[in-house]
């Protein structure tokens, strides 16, 4: 579906990521994970054309996104970044019918508000859709923009961080909302995030990065390991795989790894 | 109030006001007073709507709102202009290419530093607004200096005639040069009122609109060309203004109480007018041309500009 090629960034002499090669399963959800300063959120914002690329490629069924228009993009990946503070006096229905401008242009049409109307419902937040943006909570600003991005009825989403700052019950609608994507939809998401058990409990596939490189990309299974997580940050980790989920703790580490 | 009768009441402002300039004290005098007012009216709309399309423009494409296309150093290089004609030529220089010429040559000069500093400041598809700020800060320095350098080697009469210049009127644009204007203006709002729709979506901010599929990079080319075209119309038809984008733009995002460029482009056009009919009102009216219209702006706009600058900070 999605694939990365030689992939580069540099600022200058600084190498941000370096010789990323990645396969992204299709109708799978993918968590991108490691360190601050790892390069995750540049190479998502590569794979979503917010940010030119130094080298290397990004291939969408195997073509170029380079060279896809940008409206044809646009109706095949949907990128959200963590939600800018905002001082437009806009409602929340307003603000998801943005998702729809790929298809028509701002003149929203039958089938524009059917799929209004659908995002509203997957993520429930149907009885906020008069509410004013700057008037939420985060958490609820936070599923108003997921269901603008689910409107545009792309293949692919990204997300950078979409848990930041949200709290626990907020983080788990938004999570939950991800997997029915994939599950129900067949869509493919791919996200950054930081808590390594959200990742580890949500994801089909991980892929860990670390000082701009590829550190492992493998399903959960392989990547959530103590030994693993261990060599990624620096940092103890004790692991149990439960029947109903994974749980690892980092809370209170026996020391800091060498 | 709902949105439909406050708009209904602003326009009903705007027509009073309007009204009262073209007739007060004329005692309906259609041979002279009326005719020489109603050229100072279509100064007035048409300055009024280059100034509000501009600043909106610009603060979105910016995404801040305390800025005006004036920190691009647009009216320091009028201004610049200007002194150089009256340094090269004399005190006649300005009018010596008669107004149109001077009309047309400010607009092309404009046009031309626009498209240059637009061309090194997007080299490479830089595209940060601090960059911008600071080199427009820095053009606008050099430039005025420039300009005092000329103003100190010029006799003390040609110096006069400069200082008018340098404050906005709306009696110094000629019937030819409004229609050129006009003209001008209209082929202008072809291409805005097309981008309305996208205007909407880049106020989300650079990386929502791209997601979103606007090719934002060909966006900003053609609206910072377009805000260049309609700031060289209200500069060189009635000099610079300042401040007073700030105030409009701001004015109108209250008053639209609507994010949707078609609500508070237009209402940024009703302020701006407004605020022009005011002050021209009072010149003429209370102070007896004593004061200048340009002075009444700029202190009244500054003195927002700073309440705006309180505002934000005590918020911040």
């Amino acid at each position: 579906m999605i694939s990365v090629q030689s992939l580069r960034k540099r600022y200058g002499e600084k190498v941000v990521v370096e010789d990323v090669n990645l396969d992204f399963p299709a109708g799978k959800l993918t968590s991108l994970i490691g360190p601050n300063g790892a390069g995750k959120t540049t190479l998502l914002m590569m794979m979503g054309r917010l940010l030119a690329r130094s080298s290397g490629e990004v291939r969408l069924e195997g073509e170029d996104i380079a060279v896809l228009r940008p409206a044809d993009f646009a109706r095949r990946i949907a990128t959200l970044r963590q939600s800018p503070d905002f001082n437009l006096r806009l409602t929340v229905d307003e603000l998801v019918a943005y998702g729809r401008f790929p298809y028509s242009r701002g003149f929203l049409t039958a089938e524009d508000h059917a799929a209004i109307e659908q995002a509203l419902a997957f993520v429930e937040i149907d009885h906020l859709r008069r509410a004013y943006i700057d008037e939420l909570s985060g958490g609820q600003r936070q599923m108003a923009f997921l269901a603008m991005t689910i409107a545009q009825q792309t293949d692919c989403l990204l997300l950078d961080e979409p848990l930041n700052n949200l709290d626990m019950k907020h983080a788990v609608g938004i999570m939950r909302a991800l997997r029915r994507l994939c599950d129900e939809q067949g869509r493919t998401v791919i996200l950054v995030v930081h808590d390594i058990n959200f990742a580890a409990n949500y994801s089909d596939h991980i892929v860990a990065m670390k000082g701009g490189r590829v550190f492992r990309a493998a399903p959960v299974a392989q990547v959530v390991t103590s030994a693993c997580l261990r060599e990624l940050y620096g940092l103890d980790f004790e692991v149990s795989a439960r029947p109903d989920g994974y749980f690892c703790n980092y809370f209170k580490p026996m020391g800091i790894c060498k | 109030m709902t949105r439909s009768l406050r708009t209904l009441a602003v326009w009903a402002v705007l027509g009073a006001l309007a009204a009262a300039f073209l007739l007060a004290g004329a005692a309906l005098d259609f041979d002279y007073v009326i005719p020489r007012r109603l050229t100072r009216l279509a100064a007035i709309v048409i300055g009024g709507i280059c100034i509000a399309w501009s600043s909106i423009a610009f603060q979105t494409i910016t995404e801040n709102r305390i800025l005006t296309p004036a920190i691009m150093g647009y009216e320091a290089i009028y201004l610049l202009l200007q002194a150089l004609l009256v340094f090269a030529l004399g005190a006649g220089g300005p009018m010596l290419l008669g107004a149109n010429g001077n009309f047309l040559l400010s607009v092309a000069v404009l046009l031309a530093y626009s498209l240059a500093i637009h061309a090194w400041l997007f080299r490479g598809g830089r595209n940060n607004v601090y960059f911008l700020l600071l080199a427009g800060l820095v053009m606008t320095i050099a430039i005025s200096a420039l300009t005092e350098v000329i103003q100190y080697s010029i006799s003390p009469g040609e110096f006069a005639l400069l200082q008018g210049y340098s404050l906005a009127s709306f009696n110094r644009a000629e019937p030819a040069q409004l229609a050129i204007a006009a003209a001008i203006l209209t082929l202008v709002s072809v291409p805005v009122i097309r981008s309305l729709r996208t205007f909407d979506v880049v106020s989300l901010g650079r990386d929502q609109a791209i997601s979103l599929g606007v090719d934002y990079q060909r966006f900003v080319r053609l609206h910072l060309g377009l805000i260049a075209l309609l700031v060289a119309i209200s500069t060189s038809l009635i000099g610079p203004t300042a401040f007073m984008g700030i105030f409009v733009a701001n004015g109108a995002y209250v008053l639209a109480r609507d994010h949707r460029h078609r609500s508070i482009l237009s209402m940024g056009c009703v302020i701006a007018i407004a605020l022009f009919l005011c002050a021209q009102l009072l010149v003429e009216h209370v102070f007896n041309y004593r004061t200048t219209v340009g002075i009444l702006i700029n202190l009244s706009c500054g003195l927002f500009f700073l309440a705006l600058l309180v505002r934000r900070s005590e918020r911040a």
